[in-house]
């Protein structure tokens, strides 16, 4: 009983942790540079095919499933994700606001429809199987398995979370907060609003990609089904109810709104008879939707909120 | 000192006695389920799930699983993959269930079957997942099973009748999903085996105002018959341009266009040479039993896509787990090809029939099950085949040419495969 419920959380933990990755790539676009990105899963979605194209065990009937090593598979999606938002931030990164999301909104769509039709290189709606779990002859149960891969996701979040962490408080983070709080002002300045909010944009993006690419890796499957724009409104409510703008609210709220998910479909389960399942998945769908609009009542900034920022001359 | 040692080794061997009873007869026994209970399939599912109700019921009014009562723990996958198999590693991992049913989405099962129930060795058994890859390319280990037969059973009828009917040379146009991707693959599997040849292929999207650029390709390779794979309101503009280019009456159709929309459509007059196919409601008083205690139970009809299937998934499953030695994945997965055995006691659906069944496996007999859907037999896949039906036009109706019955199936099953 005891092995099985850490099994569990463990597997619960990894997943948190690719969730994790999506929103700190929302967070750079959205909480420091005022990308309204809701497309995140088409990057998630080129990260994952990318690595699961490349990495496959070699099939006839796909032009892809190339069988190559997984860390390849890893840096590939990453750069295939890079170009495709740096091409789709060339045409869109201009649109402000609302404007910006509909775009994207849209994009991430059609790249899903093109995982459902393309089908010689994607599988098409029967999607890719066998796609190699890294070490997987050496961690050869589930529970060791995915023990392994916590280490890894949690040794990745940590690089990615320092790394982030380095470059937003360098002169290139201040800029994005800069444009985030006045672009007028910070293109007054003298600074390239336009280009900055790209980088801001691809990087952010990559990150998506990672995570699509650690998502297939762990699951060993991927098919269109994958990438519903459900996954796009989840990562916001991560990030909004963890804390724009703070790269460890990202993370909370990640873990914070994938537990309510989870624990509310148990909890259904032990309080409802089977006879009323039906009844009882709806009220976890109303128990998420109240979970969440709690939070934000109670923090209206999310769990943790921006740290304020002042000068270091401030008091001199 | 000693004591406390004698202690330690008192209380460890006590542990260990009980983890061992806890292994052979832990009540209530545990079957999971996943089934999309909200989101864009909730609509079918209610039945599903009421089906799936029906027959915890049944099995524990019959008996249960090994003495004990069996405890049904549902969970909603929300059409979601990333909840579905959030569900399925709960229910493996903390409720500890050896076997679970579902689910409908293929791309949910999916991601079940490649990171939970295959590392797991947990057996699965779906109601309603029919891509058909899941079973063929041994990406289940042997533990995933579905009681719904895929469209390769129609597939193959297809391709039995117009070799039959002395048609060498086909054209098909087919609808680009993967029902229809997956009709002509296994109907071009087929037809090679039984003497037939495929012209030319040529799939189509659906919701087009014309279809002629398709038709016209398909005319080019001359063919003496033409198999049309799609739905019916696509269909009826296909057949109209395909007659009106001059193309064959030899027309093949699939299930779909078994529907007075299509005859209507088309005109009654101009489909009298058409023939076409679909999977045969198996009748007899185990199916009529099924339906009956739906109805009663539920005040409602037991039709609808999955309600016969889902019964059947949970009967065979608790079946198998009475036949197997113990409850682990790997000897419930062998007792399922043990529940339909060539020449065991025929056993039905409902609980008095379920009680009979318990009583010949108790006494080591054979038993052979006859579920909401006929006979349950899986191939080496993990996959069902059933009876199929020709159906045709007469006089502006449709009529039933003839059935094939599920023995026949099995034996071209056999013939195409081998």
């Amino acid at each position: 009983m005891l092995t099985g419920v850490f099994s569990y959380l463990v597997f619960f933990a990894c997943i948190v942790l690719i969730l994790g990755i999506l929103t700190l790539g929302l967070n750079l676009q959205w909480g420091f540079t005022g990308l309204f990105n809701a497309g995140i899963v088409g990057f998630y979605a080129i990260g994952a095919y990318t690595h699961a194209i490349l990495t496959a065990a070699p099939q006839p009937q796909y032009l892809g499933n190339f069988g190559l090593p997984w860390l390849v598979g890893i840096v590939a999606a990453m750069a295939a994700t890079a170009f495709a938002a740096w091409l789709i931030g060339l045409l869109t990164i201009r649109l402000r606001g609302d404007y910006l999301a509909i775009a994207t909104f849209g994009i991430a769509v059609s790249i899903q429809l093109v995982a459902l039709n393309w089908e010689p290189l994607t599988g098409g709606s029967q999607g890719l199987s066998r796609i190699p779990k890294p070490l997987a002859g050496v961690f050869d149960t589930p529970l060791s398995f995915n023990l392994w891969f916590l280490c890894l996701l949690a040794a990745l979040v940590a690089a990615v979370y320092a790394a982030l962490e380095r470059i937003l408080r360098s002169p290139w983070g201040r800029v994005l907060k800069a444009i985030r709080e006045d672009e007028t002002a910070a293109v007054a300045l003298g600074k390239s609003a336009r280009g900055f909010r790209l980088e801001a944009f691809v990087l952010g993006s990559t990150l998506m990609g990672l995570a699509g690419a650690l998502y297939v890796s762990f699951i060993g499957f991927v098919s269109p089904f994958d990438f519903l724009p459900i996954l796009t409104f989840q990562v916001w409510a991560m990030l909004i109810a963890g804390g724009s703008g703070n790269n460890r609210g990202a993370l909370i709220g990640a873990l914070l709104v994938w537990t309510i998910w989870s624990a509310s479909g148990i909890a259904v389960t032990k309080l409802v008879p089977p006879s009323h399942a039906a009844q009882g998945a709806a009220i976890q769908v109303i128990l998420i939707g109240l979970l969440l609009i709690l939070v934000l009542l109670y923090r209206p900034r999310g769990l943790i909120g921006e740290a304020a920022v002042v000068s270091r001359h401030a008091d001199d | 000192m000693h004591v406390t040692i004698r202690i330690a080794v008192a209380l460890a061997s006590g542990l260990l006695a009980f983890g061992e009873a806890a292994a052979q007869a832990a009540c209530p026994v545990k079957i999971g389920g996943v089934l999309p209970l909200t989101g864009s399939m909730a609509p079918i599912t209610k039945k599903i799930a009421q089906s799936a109700e029906l027959a915890i019921e049944h099995i524990n009014q019959g008996g249960g699983v090994k003495g004990c009562p069996v405890q049904f723990i549902l969970r909603d996958d929300q059409g979601q993959p990333t909840v579905g198999v959030d569900a399925a590693k709960y229910l493996v991992e903390v409720e500890r269930v050896p076997a679970f049913t579902g689910t409908i989405s293929s791309g949910v099962t999916g991601p079940i079957i490649a990171s939970v129930t295959a590392p797991s060795k947990v057996v699965q058994i779906t109601c309603c997942s029919t891509a058909s890859p899941f079973t063929l390319d041994g990406r289940s280990g042997g533990y995933f099973f579905r009681t719904i037969p895929t469209s390769k059973t129609q597939a193959y009828a297809t391709a039995s009748e117009t070799t039959k009917r002395g048609l060498k040379k086909t054209a098909i146009i087919y609808v680009n999903t993967d029902f229809g991707t997956d009709m002509l693959r296994f109907y071009k599997a087929a037809v090679g085996k039984l003497g037939g040849e495929v012209a030319i292929e040529v799939p189509y999207n659906d919701n087009q105002p014309s279809y002629r650029a398709e038709v016209s390709k398909a005319l080019a390779a001359k063919p003496e018959s033409l198999l049309l794979i799609g739905f019916p309101k696509d269909a009826v503009t296909i057949v109209r341009e395909w007659l009106s280019l001059g193309g064959t009456k030899n027309i093949a159709l699939n299930n779909s266009m078994r529907t007075m929309d299509f005859v209507n459509g088309v005109g009654a007059k101009f489909v009298e040479d058409f023939f076409g196919m679909d999977n045969a409601q198996v009748a007899g008083p185990h199916v009529d039993a099924f339906n009956k205690a739906f109805e009663d139970k539920f005040k409602t009809d037991s039709k609808g896509p999955g309600v016969h299937t889902q019964y059947d998934a949970l009967m065979v499953m608790a079946l198998a787990m009475n036949i197997a030695k113990d409850l682990t994945g790997p000897s419930i997965k062998d007792a399922v090809r043990r529940v339909h055995v060539a020449g065991g006691a025929p056993v039905g659906t409902g609980p008095a029939e379920y009680k009979k069944a318990l009583e010949l496996i108790r006494a080591g007999k054979p038993i052979k099950y006859f579920g909401a859907t006929g006979p349950i037999e899986f191939d080496a896949n993990g996959d069902v085949t059933g009876p199929a039906l020709v159906w045709k036009v007469k006089d502006g109706q449709i009529v039933t040419d003839r059935v094939i019955t599920i023995e026949e199936m099995q034996a071209l099953f056999k013939r195409i495969e081998n």
